[in-house]
């Protein structure tokens, strides 16, 4: 299993009032799944995978994460564990403006503290297998929008992580780069790389092996 | 319209009360700063203007000949100004001044009561005629035109008599001359040259029944009628001098200097006695100090705002959308930016008010209050108002106004890239002239250090000089001197004419008969023991013989190393030989004494004699070499042995060393204020680089979110935007360091005496303000770094 989520529960304080954003949700992921995690906006998507990513805490509940306890851990720990096992996909790239697609690909391994000579292989690895060699000079603002999606991911393959977290990672783009897209994150899935994504549309859904329902911070069991 | 754009201003303030406050904080330092100098200096240009007669007064100057380079004395001799006045038609009037004593203290008795007077001057009775001082009491025109006149300043009258009705009445000068008042004159305002508190009359003296063409001890005024050529007026006095004074007793020659000129163009001038003395240098180096600091204030707003109104640029897109002109935008921008310096300014002006107390200490001047209310300082107060609102303002208000309101929604990457240049380059310009700053303190104080710290060649600490006048005309120096050597505390004591860093006589030394300009000669009246209390080095021969004859007609002399060296000699063979000095024809070489510094270290040490002539100058000082001890018994044991032989004399009294620092009051000065100023000009501009911290941080909240998502750490972030920053503090350093140098080197060569400025300024200073910078920087950044990503990533 490579994660478990128990009873979470999260909720933000407003006007002396509780708004739950997760409410006992429960969740458990095996190692080569992709999961789609679909709800309207607001049901808690996107919360969900940032709790998963660690980028977020919670209050109550358990979060096991290879069989690691990460409710229990520090920030140090956390941020180490997902440094090695986690990458995220973003809805808006996120992709560093003032630095070139061969950088940008390169930062989380300058993080990591790759030897140099490793990274160059690495990063040239990622461009080769995404076509994008020709443009590793380039910066974002000269790509179209899903050649960024394109550096965006290769940039979170980059590490060789065990999950990858996508947050509505289509939502900007066109119908013919949506298919392209997906249809990369069938092959990775099919490579050995879990998936979890947050997504409004049903075919992308549909890439997913399993489906997840939310609303309202709450697995909505009847469409499961 | 106008309403609704200061309606605007205010709620923007309001709205971000941190940028708000660093912005006027930053503001209102360097405005109050700016005003403090300007203060100061328009109290220095304001010397002398108060006199109604001003632009027909000159003060004669005295140019010496000499193989080692001219001085200018700005003393003249007592048979001068008559002379002058009987053979030039222009010259209607001249006045001679006389310090008492040569500028020593004199002792007043009134009725009962003793008083040490150190602002007696004796002047003729024009000198009232040409400086128009209002008399509350008597006749200024006729106040000193009888010998054994004098005339008080009120508040003298005051202290001495209770009252200003005190015409008729008597004060007793020095236990002997007895001087009528004849009148009572409104206090000299600060800023005049003019410093007497008393002013005897010259009739009084014998200098004026006997005046002499070679004692020039006379600060000379002379009013000349309107339209003068002053250079004619010059030849004419030549003329007069070539009638009454042969060739070459001509040591000297004359100029004049125009009462402006005087206050602060008489640096590197000899033997002026005023105590009010101040320097165009000085001026000059704070008034550039004061546009300095507001330029880096002014940058300070200027980086704030355009840092701000980044954030504004949609409120000024929608009103461009919804019909704003550029110039309604560019009003708008002005409005809030002369909203915000009026507020600064008048806390700058409170601010000031606050720190005028400290500011006078420190440069020893007088500005009151109600200076900086008069209506001329409230009239360039709007003009500094007006000038930083449009300077300060130019930048937000031109470039945000500018752009078409597409571009601000959305700006397009170059403009943002210029923009962020241009901000750049502010801070840039702001940290090197904070650098310029510190580096000119660190170095005037390293020259002050060294000054204090050099071996001068004689040892001014634990020597007493006592005033002995009051002995003298008692006769009872003998006996003071014997009482003092008594006293156990005391290692040696000296009767003297003077010390070093007081003028002593100036004298001509020849090699021989056919040297027709000889060298100027400072000699000094003195004893056996001299040697002993100034730890003199004896080079060669013995000291001044212990005992001397008044009958005696041989005079010994003891020269310095440079005086020898003139003369073509070394101090061996000097001994014994016959001196041509104006001591005399039977003046002998005694001894010779290593160099040491008798004037302050800016000037090179020039040649300098004792000697044991007992006619013409008296031994006024009373020198005591005194042993370790508890400073306040030294003192009140000194003073119950000067009272048991002059009982009723008062015991006035100095320490060498605190005079031989007093030389260097004005550059104290100067360093002192330098300091404050730029630590508050580093702390001015450590609140710009604050703001564009704190600016750039939120600018690139994006990029730290990412990054955190790609695992980055604290430090890292922290790194990666202190970076950038010390980058820009480098640069300032780069281009600050020359200039400090150029600037500096500048300065140092005032002094004859000078360190080479070295590499620790630079260090000291580079170090200073990297920390300081990344201080300042890395709690931004650290904040930055510490914030959850998700928030970052969330928006758009």
């Amino acid at each position: 299993m490579l994660l478990q989520l128990k009873n979470i529960y999260k909720w933000v304080t407003q006007g002396g009032r509780r708004i739950f954003l997760l409410n006992d949700l429960n969740l458990e992921v095996q190692e080569g799944e992709f999961i789609s995690i679909m709800g309207p906006s607001g049901s808690g998507k996107s919360t969900l995978l940032n709790v998963i990513g660690m980028l977020d805490g919670f209050q109550e509940g358990e979060y096991d994460f290879l069989d690691e306890p990460v409710h229990a851990m520090k920030e140090k720990s956390r941020s180490k564990l997902y440094k090695e096992y986690i990458g995220f996909v973003f809805q808006q790239y996120h992709l560093i403006d003032e630095l070139t697609v061969y950088e940008n690909i390169e930062t989380p391994l300058l993080y990591k503290n790759v030897k140099s000579s490793e990274r160059k292989a690495l990063v040239a690895d990622m461009l080769d297998r995404f076509n994008i060699v020709g443009k590793k000079d380039l910066f974002p603002s000269q790509l179209s929008g899903g050649q960024q999606q394109l550096v965006g991911i290769a940039r979170a393959l980059v590490a060789k992580p065990k999950l990858i977290l996508a947050d509505e990672p289509t939502g900007n783009l066109n119908s013919q780069q949506s298919t392209e897209i997906m249809e990369l994150f069938r092959d990775l899935n099919k490579e050995g790389v879990t998936i979890i994504q947050a997504t409004h549309s049903e075919s992308n859904a549909s890439y997913g092996t399993r489906t997840i329902h939310l609303l309202d911070g709450m697995r909505d069991r009847s469409k499961e | 319209m106008f309403k609704n754009h200061i309606k605007i201003a205010w709620r923007n303030l309001r709205s971000d009360p941190k940028f708000s406050v660093l912005n006027i904080l930053g503001l209102s330092v360097g405005l109050a700063i700016t005003l403090l100098l300007f203060l100061f200096i328009s109290h220095e240009r304001s010397f002398d203007t108060m006199y109604a007669q001003k632009e027909n007064i000159q003060r004669v100057l005295l140019f010496t000949d000499g193989d080692q380079g001219e001085e200018t004395w700005t003393n003249a001799p007592a048979a001068l100004a008559p002379a002058i006045v009987a053979d030039i038609p222009e010259v209607k009037k001249a006045s001679r001044m006389y310090r008492h004593n040569f500028g020593g203290n004199a002792f007043v008795k009134a009725g009962d009561e003793q008083f040490i007077e150190k602002d007696l001057y004796w002047a003729d009775a024009e000198l009232f005629q040409i400086f128009n001082v209002p008399f509350l009491r008597g006749n200024g025109q006729k106040a000193l035109d009888k010998p054994n006149a004098v005339a008080l300043s009120q508040s003298r009258a005051l202290q001495y008599f209770g009252t200003i009705d005190i015409i008729g009445k008597t004060l007793n000068i020095d236990n002997g001359l007895e001087l009528e008042v004849t009148g009572v004159y409104e206090d000299l305002p600060s800023n005049s040259t003019l410093d007497a508190a008393m002013v005897g009359s010259f009739k009084t003296l014998n200098f004026y029944k006997n005046p002499s063409w070679s004692n020039s001890s006379f600060e000379t005024y002379i009013y000349t009628v309107d339209n003068t050529n002053i250079d004619e007026v010059v030849s004419k006095i030549q003329t007069t001098l070539n009638k009454n004074v042969v060739k070459e007793d001509q040591w000297y020659s004359f100029g004049l200097q125009p009462l402006e000129e005087v206050h602060l163009y008489s640096g590197g001038y000899l033997d002026s006695y005023s105590k009010r003395d101040g320097d165009i240098n000085e001026v000059r180096n704070l008034t550039l100090l004061a546009f300095l600091i507001l330029i880096i204030a002014c940058i300070n707003y200027m980086n704030l705002t355009t840092a701000r109104s980044q954030k504004r640029t949609k409120d000024v897109g929608i009103s461009k959308t919804l019909g704003a002109s550029t110039q309604s935008l560019i009003l708008r921008f002005y409005t809030e930016t002369f909203l915000i310096t009026g507020i600064a300014i008048a806390l700058g002006i409170v601010l000031t008010i606050v720190a005028l107390p400290f500011f006078n200490d420190i440069t020893s001047r007088t500005i009151v209050v109600a200076e900086v209310l008069s209506p001329t300082f409230l009239f360039l107060l709007l003009g500094v108002w007006i000038i930083t609102t449009l300077v300060a303002g130019s930048y937000p208000a031109l470039h945000l106004s500018k752009f078409s309101p597409k571009e601000i929604m959305n700006p397009s990457p170059a403009r943002k890239g210029a923009a962020k240049l241009v901000r750049k380059g502010l801070v840039v310009v702001q940290f090197a002239a904070s650098v310029i700053l510190i580096v000119s303190v660190a170095v005037m104080y390293k020259q002050m250090t060294f000054m204090q710290t050099k071996d001068l060649g004689f040892n001014p600490n634990q020597v007493l000089a006592i005033n002995a006048t009051v002995a003298l005309e008692n006769k009872s120096e003998d006996a003071l001197l014997n009482k003092f050597k008594n006293n156990p505390i005391v290692q040696s004591v000296s009767l003297a004419q003077g010390y070093p860093g007081l003028g002593v006589s100036g004298r001509t030394l020849r090699k021989n008969d056919q040297d027709e300009s000889g060298t100027n000669l400072q000699t000094n009246h003195s004893d056996a023991a001299i040697v002993d209390v100034l730890n003199l080095k004896l080079l060669a021969g013995q000291p001044l013989p212990r005992v001397k004859q008044r009958s005696d007609t041989i005079v010994e002399v003891l020269l310095n190393k440079k005086a020898v060296a003139y003369l073509g000699l070394s101090p061996e063979e000097a001994i014994g030989k016959k001196i041509n000095a104006q001591l005399g024809s039977n003046a002998y070489i005694r001894g010779v004494v290593d160099d040491f510094n008798f004037t302050s270290l800016r000037a090179p040490i020039g040649a300098y004699a004792f000697h044991n002539r007992p006619i013409g100058e008296y031994k006024n000082y009373l020198l005591v070499r005194f042993r370790e001890s508890d400073l306040s018994t030294t003192l009140s044991t000194f003073e119950a042995d000067f009272k048991e032989i002059i009982p009723g004399g008062a015991f006035d009294y100095s320490f060498l060393d605190k005079n031989t620092e007093k030389l260097y009051e004005a550059e104290q000065r100067t360093a002192q204020i330098g300091l404050i100023f730029s630590i508050l000009a580093i702390f001015v501009a450590c609140l710009g680089l604050f703001g564009l911290a704190a600016f750039t941080a939120e600018q690139r909240d994006k990029e730290i979110g990412i990054r955190k998502v790609l695992g980055a750490s604290v430090f890292g972030i922290t790194k990666l935007l202190s970076t950038d920053f010390i980058k820009l503090v480098g640069i300032a350093l780069i281009i600050a360091f020359p200039l400090a140098y150029y600037v500096m080197n500048n300065w140092l060569q005032e002094f004859a005496y000078r360190i080479s400025i070295g590499w620790e300024p630079f260090i000291f200073t580079g170090l200073c303000a990297l920390f300081v910078a990344l201080l300042t920087v890395s709690l931004q950044s650290i904040k930055a770094a510490l914030r959850n990503p998700i928030g970052a990533l969330r928006k758009e």
